[in-house]
């Protein structure tokens, strides 16, 4: 590759979608997907179980292939990566498996073989924090060590995109804090853009610069974290109330009354109806106003 | 200053850097924090915490527009020599402003007339 190739991809967007379309047996899992993740970044992918995560990072990758829709990583089709590109990309899936014959140790060198700018001492210290002994045959690892061990691989590879599908899931609380370190320090200083899926929506709000709500085949939120929180809130309602602008999620309350989230636009106020209805918006979290729309 | 003492709610509904904007104030105004302390680095706070530095970046950013911070050649960040310098008048009244908007709101959700809230309100006041 000449250096205007590498300029012109270095300078690409890690990864962008566009009109992303995927069914599976007649059904509809991701219905029109854009999504762009900037340098550095840590975009938070969030779903409820089935509503697709797996299968958009898979078509992320060029795992699976899409109905119709694009996605470019470092600016190359997904289904047709150079080894260039692999090498920058790390993913760690939610059921690591393979290779069960070799040891922790051998299949590490194997992939320290594969990446040209491995960390060895990286993945040393990770291995001795993580409690994981090279001599162990992978078919023995539990499957929380199994994960780590593919956390470790990822990390000491010094990718420029990191996947990872449910990363912390079987994690003690004490190792899952220090993943999220490791992460939100590559991507400030090495400028590594992360995608994690997760269930932890804690987490995600500690590490997550961007969110994404997959729901519906759709991204039903996404932006700015901090943006999401402050331009959503619910608001009690009488069961008569005309839908409102920005309205996101209605449920009927016991005893009447609605229960509404609705969306501003950042620096705008809440909808003026508000006020005749005398009704306070009620910020929300992550996690309730996750619930509140997907239920 | 230690960066365990600022107390961060990832869950809550507050974002994370307005959560370390406000301690801020609290601890500059209530003298916690002397003119000239150093405050943590961004690594600092973003490592203790387990979150984005970015986020860290962007709380100190605001606090020092705000006159609470000021960067230190070489140092990094510190409490703002004036940061405790009585703010002028307008300002003071627009932090109270919130607090009157309620006020006004919930009297009107109790059809209380103006002119008792109003001598309720004197009596404290003058208190």
């Amino acid at each position: 590759m000449n250096a205007h190739a590498v300029s012109t991809a270095s300078a690409s967007a890690p990864l962008l979608v566009r009109g992303l379309h995927k069914q599976f047996m007649g059904r509809v899992v991701l219905d029109g997907i854009d999504l762009k993740l900037a340098r550095g970044s840590v975009l938070g992918l969030l779903g409820r179980n089935g509503a697709g995560k797996t299968t958009l990072l898979d078509s992320l990758l060029g795992l699976t292939r899409p109905d119709a829709g694009e996605v470019r990583v470092f600016g190359e089709p997904a289904g047709a990566l150079t080894d260039a590109v692999k090498q920058r990309i790390a993913y760690v899936a939610q059921q690591p498996a393979g290779f069960e014959w070799m040891s922790a140790g051998q299949w590490l060198a194997l992939m320290a073989g594969s990446y040209p700018r491995w960390n060895q001492p990286r993945a040393d210290g990770l291995l001795a924090r993580w409690q994981l002994r090279v001599e162990t045959p992978l078919v023995q690892l539990s499957p929380g060590e199994r994960q780590r061990l593919e956390l470790v691989r990822a990390l000491a590879v010094h990718a420029d995109l990191l996947v990872l599908d449910e990363p912390a899931a079987r994690l003690d609380p004490t190792a899952r804090r220090e993943l999220l370190r490791e992460l939100v320090f590559d991507a400030l200083d090495e400028g590594t853009s992360v995608i994690l899926s997760s269930h932890l929506v804690g987490d995600l709000e500690r590490i997550a610069s961007d969110i994404a709500l997959l729901h519906d085949g759709h991204l039903l939120l996404r932006g700015e974290l901090d943006t999401l929180k402050e331009c959503h809130a619910r608001v009690l309602l009488p069961a008569a109330a005309e839908p409102l602008p920005g309205e996101l999620a209605r449920r009927r309350l016991e005893g009447g009354g609605v229960s509404v989230v609705i969306a501003r636009v950042p620096g705008q106020p809440w909808p003026p109806q508000l006020q005749a209805w005398h009704a306070q918006p009620q910020m929300l979290g992550l996690e309730d106003l996750f619930v509140e729309v997907t239920s | 200053m230690d960066a365990s003492l600022l107390n961060i709610q990832p869950t809550a509904s507050e974002p994370i850097y307005r959560q370390i904007v406000e301690q801020l104030r609290r601890l500059i105004a209530s003298g916690q924090l002397a003119p000239g302390e150093l405050l943590p680095s961004v690594r600092d706070v973003a490592g203790f915490h387990a979150i984005n530095p970015m986020t860290v970046s962007r709380a100190y950013g605001i606090a020092e527009s705000e006159g609470l911070l000021e960067r230190l050649r070489g140092k990094g960040m510190a409490v703002a020599q004036h940061a405790r310098r009585p703010r002028p008048q307008s300002e003071r009244l627009a932090l109270l402003q919130p607090a009157l908007e309620a006020l006004a709101r919930q009297a009107g959700e109790l059809e209380l007339p103006a002119h008792q809230v109003l001598d309720r309100l004197r009596v404290l006041l003058e208190k």
